[in-house]
């Protein structure tokens, strides 16, 4: 890689491989640990391999991996949204409640999470876009508000399951080609929204803001619009994956989805994408979202006390995170050394 | 290459920058032609930068005007330029480290398909075109991340070519390439030249005027100083115009005096990256300039030798004593302290009042029992306002209630109460008034006469001159020369500090 210096590196031949692995190939990395993980259960406790287990595996893993996906799309624009899982708790009681008292209303009830998502994250975005509040205590404040708002319009009352019109009830058990029906939609929302940020305008520019953001001036990209826009996007699918929560678990409660944020955080950066913004796809989120899931499973199997969940989670996020500054600085300092020796040479 | 007669591709006229009282630029005026390669040269402060800023709309210009083309423009921001065919390439490129090649010379103005989706296709495709048309061959489908400098400003000059290009700025684009690399890019602007785009080139290497440039501009102290054919100046005299104010009054000259024992001993200092081997020494009772270039690596120097970022390789030894350096806080002890240059952000706390400033690195040494003697902090403040002439109301005053000037007495003040041997200042007197920047000067004067060792970092000639008893010089990262203040003219520091080392490597 240094050696390259004396030459012209305007080839396009001689390339890093560290900054093309760091950059490229971290989903397959996500990929390779989660089998490398399935491996390690499978020797330990052989049923971990049993058709029915991984499919409960998957089933856990649906809802987490579209929040995963939300998380990931505000971090692709190098900001962060802690409020996910009030935003969560927030669209799912009010549905819920709604439901409850309009039992007639069919299937278009799942409009009412998604408009409510909808507007917590444009406020999110506002205070963050156009504010300038940092991200961080922004969402933080705003989980509070969110969190407290659901509180007070509940007064502690929980919505139970018997409350529910009956196709709610009905719907977690709904399979399509004897696949979950929130399975299939996990997959379909998370492959749209990865088409999305692949292949669209504003897709590519919600990486380009996070990428570099001084830059996105000079680009005539209107920076404010994407980052309220990702802020949005991401609580739409909060508020999705809020009522399907609450669907699955029938009985919707005050503190539904509490510490979510910090799981999509960590399944968002087990899955490859960037604190820093500019890189990372949904679908590794997703990944990360099994992954996550996977966990969990294991340690039931290895009869290890669940309390050790929220410390993998955090040891999670942490080494994840730590490896990714590593590696971002590794880069950078090759790109520099490289420089430089092409400097120096004659 | 002859300038034609025709209505110039660039006009700037009378332009006039002023932020607060500071003029940037006065009456600046000249033209740029069709096919022309345009020079513009002088010192660091002359007011490139902003010019260049001003073409771009990414400033507004107090007074005056730019015409293109004839007529009178006025770019809101740099979209609006591009979209005029005005493009700028900077030092140091402004694209999307993670995006690949052709998204980024795309990006902005990306095509699309019947459904709305990224045309791919013809992303690469014009990226291809583009940067065939400069002759490079970068892959489109590169990340920005895994580039060399050159190829960022190659991909640069691509992306303005796919808007119809009338000027192209670059802005000293060859300070981090090779030799090699740098003949290539020269080889894409005589090319884009020849095809009647004009080009603005900003550069600190003058002996690549004779190499690229049709016509110099000279710019000193943000006025016009010349416009000529580059063919009838030598460097030499370009050199002259650009330092050519006369001395200011205020430098009276140091008189001569023995400097004491060795205090400070730096051999062979290296850090990757940012400078290489360099060895000198500073004596009690001594000042001590350092002169280059921004960028150099002067800075990047003395935080080494400060404990900010460990050098890679090299020996320090202060009084003798061989020391590694690994924190402020440790070379602070062993009597080093250092002043950095952003002194607002690095070398003083704004929101905090000067008792507080001037106590905080000594406050160990306040401590009674754990306690912090406040009493005894007031003094020290109070006697340090009254010894460096700090014009406030009062102690308890915020420093970002003071004037530059005043502000860098009070950083000063800091550092000394922590009773130094040696006293490493990174532009002392940038951003200063000029009454402010003659008491700093007395004061380091002073310093030095009470046995301090100082080093005087600055890119103001006529101060290093003016203060020091010893000359550094540093081009590129090296120490290129050590010279005696007494005996040398602004002209020859200029001529090594401009020193390129192709011209050791490669010339004759």
């Amino acid at each position: 890689m240094l050696t390259e210096g004396g030459e012209a590196p305007t080839d396009g031949e001689a390339r890093t491989a560290l900054g093309q692995f760091a950059l490229r190939f971290r989903v397959s990395g996500v990929a390779a640990f989660l089998l490398l993980l399935g491996v390690a259960f499978t020797l330990l406790r052989p049923q971990f391999i049993a058709p029915g287990n991984l499919s409960a595996i998957i089933s856990n893993a649906a809802i987490l991996a579209i929040v995963a996906a939300a998380q990931a799309v505000v971090l692709i624009t190098r900001n962060l949204d802690v409020s996910v899982g009030s935003i969560m708790g927030f669209s799912a009681y009010l549905t819920a409640d709604f439901a409850a008292r309009h039992p007639h209303v069919g299937p278009a009830l799942v409009l009412m999470p998604l408009t409510i998502g909808g507007a917590l994250g444009a406020l999110n975005g506002v205070l963050v876009a156009y504010g300038r509040v940092s991200p961080l205590i922004a969402t933080l404040g705003t989980m509070s508000v969110y969190r407290g708002l659901t509180y007070v319009y509940a007064r502690g009352q929980e919505i139970t399951a018997s409350r529910l019109p009956a196709w709610m009830n009905a719907l977690p058990e709904v399979r399509i080609a004897g696949v979950r029906l929130l399975v299939v939609i996990a997959i379909i929302v998370v492959c749209l929204l990865a088409a999305f940020l692949r292949f669209y305008p504003l897709g590519r520019r919600m990486y380009a803001v996070g990428s570099n953001v001084s830059a996105s001036a000079f680009f005539g990209l209107r920076t404010q619009r994407v980052v309220l826009f990702a802020y949005i996007l991401g609580a739409v699918l909060c508020g999705l994956a809020g009522f399907l929560y609450a669907v699955r678990v029938g009985t919707v409660t005050v503190v539904l989805a509490s510490g979510w944020e910090l799981t999509s955080l960590a399944a968002a950066v087990i899955g490859g994408v960037s604190v820093a913004g500019g890189s990372g796809n949904v679908i590794g989120a997703a990944l990360g979202a099994v992954v996550l899931a996977t966990i969990d499973n294991g340690l039931v199997l290895l009869g290890i006390p669940e309390f050790w969940r929220m410390f993998i989670q955090g040891a999670a996020i942490v080494l994840a995170a730590t490896a990714d500054m590593i590696i971002a600085g590794q880069v950078r300092n090759a790109l520099r050394a490289r420089r430089r020796i092409a400097r120096a040479a004659p | 290459m002859t300038p034609t007669d025709r209505v110039p591709v660039l006009r700037i006229a009378s332009i006039t920058k002023t932020f607060g009282a500071v003029n940037a630029l006065s009456d600046v005026s000249f033209s740029v032609a069709r096919g022309e390669v345009h020079a513009l040269v002088g010192e660091n402060g002359a007011g490139k930068s902003t010019l260049v800023k001003i073409v771009t709309g990414v400033l507004e210009p107090s007074s005056g005007h730019i015409e293109l083309d004839g007529e009178p423009t006025g770019f809101g921001t740099p979209v609006d330029a591009r979209r005029a065919g005005v493009a700028a390439v900077y030092q140091d490129p402004k694209l999307f480290p993670h995006l690949d090649v052709a998204e980024n010379i795309s990006m902005g103005a990306t095509p699309v398909t019947a459904l709305g989706v990224v045309d791919r296709k013809a992303v690469v495709a014009r990226a291809r075109e583009s940067l065939a048309r400069i002759g490079v061959a970068i892959d489109p489908h590169a990340l920005i991340a895994e580039l060399s400098v050159a190829e960022l400003q190659f991909v640069e000059i691509a992306r303005a070519l796919v808007a119809d290009l009338k000027l192209l700025i670059l802005d000293e684009p060859t300070s981090s390439l090779t030799p090699a690399e740098a003949e290539k890019l020269f080889r894409i602007v005589r090319d884009l030249r020849d095809h009647g785009t004009a080009i603005l080139f900003i550069t600190h290497r003058l002996e690549e005027l004779t190499l690229i440039a049709d016509t110099v501009t000279i710019l000193r102290d943000g006025r016009h100083v010349a416009t000529r054919p580059a063919a009838e100046m030598s460097r030499t005299e370009i050199v002259r115009m650009m330092v050519g104010r006369p001395l200011e009054g205020m430098f009276a000259g140091r008189a001569k005096r023995t400097p004491g024992q060795e205090v400070l001993r730096v051999e062979g200092l290296t850090r990757e990256g940012a400078f290489s081997n360099v060895s000198f020494a500073l004596r009690a009772g001594e000042i001590v300039g350092m002169a280059g270039l921004v960028g150099s690596g002067r800075s990047e120097i003395a935080q080494a030798c400060f404990g900010l970022s460990p050098p890679t390789a090299g020996r320090i030894a202060i009084d003798g004593v061989p020391v590694t350096p690994r924190s402020p806080k440790q070379m602070l002890a062993l009597g080093l302290a250092y002043l950095p240059e952003d002194r607002d952000g690095l070398g003083l706390i704004m929101s905090a009042p000067i008792v507080d400033n001037v106590t905080l690195p000594i406050l160990d040494r306040l401590a009674k029992l754990g306690f912090i003697d406040e009493a005894a902090g007031r003094t020290i403040a109070s006697e340090a306002v009254e010894t460096y002439h700090v014009r406030t109301t009062g102690i308890d005053q915020l420093v970002s209630d003071l004037s530059g000037g005043n502000r860098q007495k009070v950083a000063f003040a800091r550092w000394l109460s922590t009773r130094p041997k040696v006293l490493i200042l990174d532009e002392p007197t940038h951003g200063v008034d000029i009454g402010s920047k003659a008491q700093i000067h007395g004061i380091i004067a002073q310093l030095a006469d009470e046995g301090l060792a100082v080093l005087v970092i600055s890119s103001d000639l006529p101060e290093v001159l003016g203060v020091s008893d010893r000359i550094l010089v540093i081009a590129e990262g090296e120490l290129v020369a050590e010279m005696d203040a007494g005996s040398v003219d602004q002209e020859t520091v200029m001529m090594a500090a401009t020193r390129n080392t192709r011209d050791s490597a490669h010339a004759h």
